[in-house]
């Protein structure tokens, strides 16, 4: 059994959970003694309360799933490197996908390198929402591995799994999902668009926007929109860009999210992308424009 | 009044008997020193040779139109001899310096050299058939009522059309046929009449005791007769009537070409023009053999079958194979030295019969369509070896065929393509089944020869083909996993390059490890990993099953539970069974796979 599940990658852990944690091994190693460009950052507030770790482990590998959900909940919280290693052990000796869905992403509280190589495995579980999980997770870890993986999601034939795949590479900023984004928006997919436009800054934006002719107009202009609405994004003539790229566009679409952002930006103090934007509503829809 | 009443009702009778005819139920059957005497009565030549006076191999070919067209080939010059505009009802008879046709009402002799019409007679009654030979032409035609048909078979002067003899019948005649003299005429179905072509007295009569008689086919030096099941030599141990005392033969033909013949059905009016019955043939030459059953020329024959030509050996299994590309081969013959095709659009083909090999290949040139040749080429070898045998590409072509009426021969194919070895084919099998228009049957089939093949060499193939995976972006989706995962499974116990089998493990696991495989397929995909994995497997597939031991979807799935427990317990080692024993005690494991489990290690 040892054997064998130290051949799993390195991500199953040998010991039943019932049993005494195993000696760590190199795949096991706590955080902190990985190299510091490894490792991602702990979520916010998780100082974690102390648990009793034997009851909390026979928890996650028993039976019960609402205890074993309470059970990977209070495993992630804990800042205890064994804690997060027992959560490890759950997930290597297989969990009911309600159980995993919450302790990968109990993982997160204090995430370390060996973590990717569980999340990896189940970033391809046959339940979606397992999958789904598992990449909001991924994209949490700066290890080119978990961003390899999570860039793959962008390509599940789920639509939900590569929503929640597209969401994740927002998240984390990964620009290596930039150009699957672009192909899942010349597709149409929403998801995709709000993925973009959340990461964008002044380059990306400008990529965007030279996909005009490549991806249909309305999600594209939808897109440039959504870019231009969000108040980190800037400066104004990196905005009088997205107009104008937005202005090129024939489709109704474009005009609505031009006067969209007419409406929302005040008149003062004057923006040269407001003023432009009012200009091309105007010539479109023959005056009227605030 | 009475009296002339009388008179009149005997002279009345006595026309109704008329002359004894010689077409009757009780005659001498099978009578050896008969059938002898009257085959020696035949000018047979020395040597295979065309029917025709200047012993040059030709095809007189019918092309549709308003009116059709009569073309003369002279296949060893490949030109147009000539060609004619005629109402042809019929398919074309070869004589000696003449052929032979019906056009509208009438049979024309026309000059074989010339086309030009030498002599016509007008056919009373129901045509049934004519044949040709050196010196005469011979007409089957029936007449009188429904209640009362009389058959009448004639011999006309092959130079001046002249009536030499007629002989009526109260009996069915099939269409006549003609050997070096002697007519062959069939009676009843079940005889065979053989009558001197000169005066039309009977020669002889055989009886078919085993078989009916509905086929003859003539060639220069010999004749056969036969029906559907199979054809005798006409020769002197013909007399038997018995399949096992003559020379007879019966090929293998496969159930996909059922429509198959041994030629033209003489009873069969509408075939007394070219039909898609011509299209459907086995083709065959013989030795003369004074005992056992027919000794066929190089032990091969062929099945001409629409668009494709088929060499068989003698066991029935496929030597070689010919697909004509895009258009029906509407007449074939076997001349002894090539097998002899012309399309629908007047492609000319001769092949190799030991090999298949292309020998020539022509076009009459002339555009319009072809309804149908006969082809007068006995003994003719066309120049050259020939081009290299495709049968592969012929294979494959037919398989993938877009041609729905061709199903069962495309089952064929893919039967005959899986026997031959090689990582080729393989690839040409998985095309088949990549291919979204091809019948679900032919695919089942394709399985089903995969799985057979148990082909080594096949392995990287099957591997590659397993390296498509579904991709949203990429627009791919992979073809065949389940089938392509059984035919790897049927390689287990085979020997097995490692480097493959390495290729193929992480192809395999691609798919195990893919949410979007299937249950069933993956269940093939586990069969697989297990069958060639020889241990490299197990570790894989020992994380699967942890992964999924307490899936509501897949754990409880009964296949998958005994895929995975076979794998780990039956090709594990103690490490395998020891996990096995492990999840069974795992109070999430799925109940069936844990029953599934202790069922497996009951015996440990």
């Amino acid at each position: 059994m040892v054997g064998l599940a130290c051949a799993l990658g390195g991500a199953v852990h040998a010991q039943p959970a019932e049993k005494a944690p195993p000696p760590a091994s190199a795949a096991k190693q706590p955080a902190a003694k990985q190299p510091a460009a490894k490792q991602p950052k702990p979520k916010k507030g998780a100082k974690g309360a102390k648990v009793e770790l034997a009851p909390t482990i026979a928890a996650i590998n028993g039976a019960s799933v609402d205890a074993a959900v309470k059970a990977a909940e209070a495993l992630g919280a804990s800042p205890e490197p064994a804690a997060h290693d027992a959560l490890l052990d759950a997930l290597a000796m297989g969990l009911p996908p309600t159980v995993a869905i919450v302790a990968v992403g109990a993982l997160l509280q204090h995430p370390a390198p060996p973590d990717v190589t569980a999340l990896k495995r189940y970033a391809g579980h046959r339940n979606p929402m397992v999958r789904s999980a598992a990449y909001g997770s991924l994209a949490m870890y700066p290890d080119p591995v978990a961003r390899k993986a999570l860039v793959a999601g962008l390509r599940d034939m789920t639509a939900a799994v590569r929503a929640a795949a597209a969401a994740a590479a927002a998240k984390g900023r990964v620009r290596e999902a930039v150009e699957p984004l672009f192909e899942l928006l010349a597709r149409n997919e929403e998801p995709a668009a709000k993925a973009l436009a959340a990461m964008a800054d002044a380059d990306l934006a400008r990529k965007i926007g030279e996909q005009f002719g490549k991806v249909p107009e309305p999600i594209l202009a939808t897109t440039l929109g959504m870019v231009l609405k969000r108040t980190d994004f800037g400066p104004d003539p990196a905005r009088v860009e997205l107009v104008r790229a937005i202005g090129k566009m024939q489709d109704p679409k474009a005009t609505a999210v031009l006067t969209e952002y007419v409406e929302a930006t005040p008149k003062n103090p004057p923006r040269a992308s407001r003023q432009e934007a009012q200009k091309m509503v105007e010539a479109r829809v023959g005056g009227g424009g605030k | 009044m009475n009296r002339l009443l009388a008179i009149a009702l005997v002279v009345s009778l006595a026309g109704a008997c008329g002359p004894k005819s010689m077409f009757r139920l009780t005659s001498d059957d099978n009578d050896r020193a008969a059938i002898s005497t009257a085959l020696a009565k035949r000018k047979l030549p020395e040597q295979a040779t065309p029917i025709n006076a200047a012993r040059a191999p030709r095809m007189f070919v019918v092309q549709n139109g308003a009116p059709k067209t009569i073309v003369a080939y002279d296949l060893n010059a490949a030109s147009v001899m000539w060609k004619m505009d005629a109402d042809v009802q019929s398919r074309v008879w070869v004589g000696g310096d003449f052929i032979l046709t019906l056009e509208g009402k009438q049979l024309v002799a026309r000059d074989q050299k010339s086309g030009s019409p030498r002599w016509k007679v007008g056919i009373q009654g129901e045509f049934v058939g004519a044949a040709a030979d050196r010196d005469r032409a011979y007409v089957t035609w029936r007449e009188g009522t429904n209640a009362k048909p009389t058959w009448i078979i004639a011999g006309f002067d092959a130079s001046s059309g002249k009536e030499a003899w007629r002989a009526p019948s109260e009996g069915e005649l099939g269409a006549p046929s003609v050997h070096a003299g002697v007519v062959l005429s069939p009676f009843l179905r079940q005889w065979l009449y053989l009558v001197d072509g000169a005066t039309g007295q009977q020669l002889a009569r055989l009886r078919g005791i085993d078989e009916q008689i509905s086929v003859v086919r003539v060639t220069s030096r010999a004749s056969y007769f036969g029906s559907k099941q199979g054809v005798f030599a006409l020769d002197a141990r013909a007399a038997s009537g018995k399949k096992t005392e003559a020379t007879y033969g019966q090929v293998k033909i496969p159930p996909q070409l059922d429509r198959t013949s041994y030629g033209v059905d003489l009873y069969d009016n509408v075939q007394t023009g070219y039909t898609a019955a011509d299209r459907a043939r086995v083709l065959w030459a013989s030795e003369p053999t004074e005992s056992g059953p027919m000794k066929f020329t190089g032990d091969t024959y062929a099945v001409h079958y629409f668009r494709y030509v088929f060499g068989f050996d003698l066991a029935g299994e496929l030597a070689w194979a010919y697909s004509n590309p895009r258009v029906e081969l509407v007449a074939s013959e076997h001349t002894g030295g090539a097998i002899v095709v012309i399309s629908t659009q007047g492609d000319i083909v001769a092949l190799d019969p030991k090999t298949g090999a292309v020998r020539q290949k022509k076009n009459l040139g002339l555009g319009a369509q072809v309804l149908g040749a006969t082809i007068d080429a006995d003994g003719w070898v066309p120049p050259g070896d020939g081009e290299k045998v495709e049968t592969v590409a012929a294979l494959v072509s037919i398989a993938r065929d877009r041609d729905a009426r061709f199903d069962r021969v495309k089952e064929l194919a893919v039967s005959s393509l899986a026997k031959l070895p090689g990582g080729q084919v393989t690839k040409e099998l998985l095309a088949v089944l990549s291919d979204k228009r091809a019948p679900q049957k032919l695919k089942d089939t394709v399985v089903e020869m995969l799985t057979k093949r148990k082909d080594p060499a096949s392995l990287p193939v099957l591997a590659t083909q397993l390296q498509v995976r579904a991709d949203f972006i990429a627009k791919t989706e992979p073809e065949s996993v389940g089938p392509v995962a059984k035919a790897i499974a049927s390689l287990s116990g085979t020997k097995l390059d490692p480097k493959d089998v390495t290729l193929a493990l992480a192809a395999l696991q691609g798919h195990l490890d893919d949410p979007a495989t299937q249950t069933p397929e993956l269940v093939m995909v586990i069969r697989a990993m297990a069958a060639i994995g020889a241990g490299a497997e197990r570790t894989v597939l020992g994380s699967h099953l942890l992964l999924y031991h307490a899936d509501d979807d897949l754990g409880a799935d009964n296949a998958w539970q005994t895929a995975i427990v076979t794998a780990l317990d039956v090709h594990g080692g103690p490490g395998e069974k020891e996990l096995l024993r492990q999840v069974a005690a795992d109070p999430r494991t799925k109940p069936g796979l844990a029953t599934t489990i202790k069922d497996a290690l009951v015996n440990d």
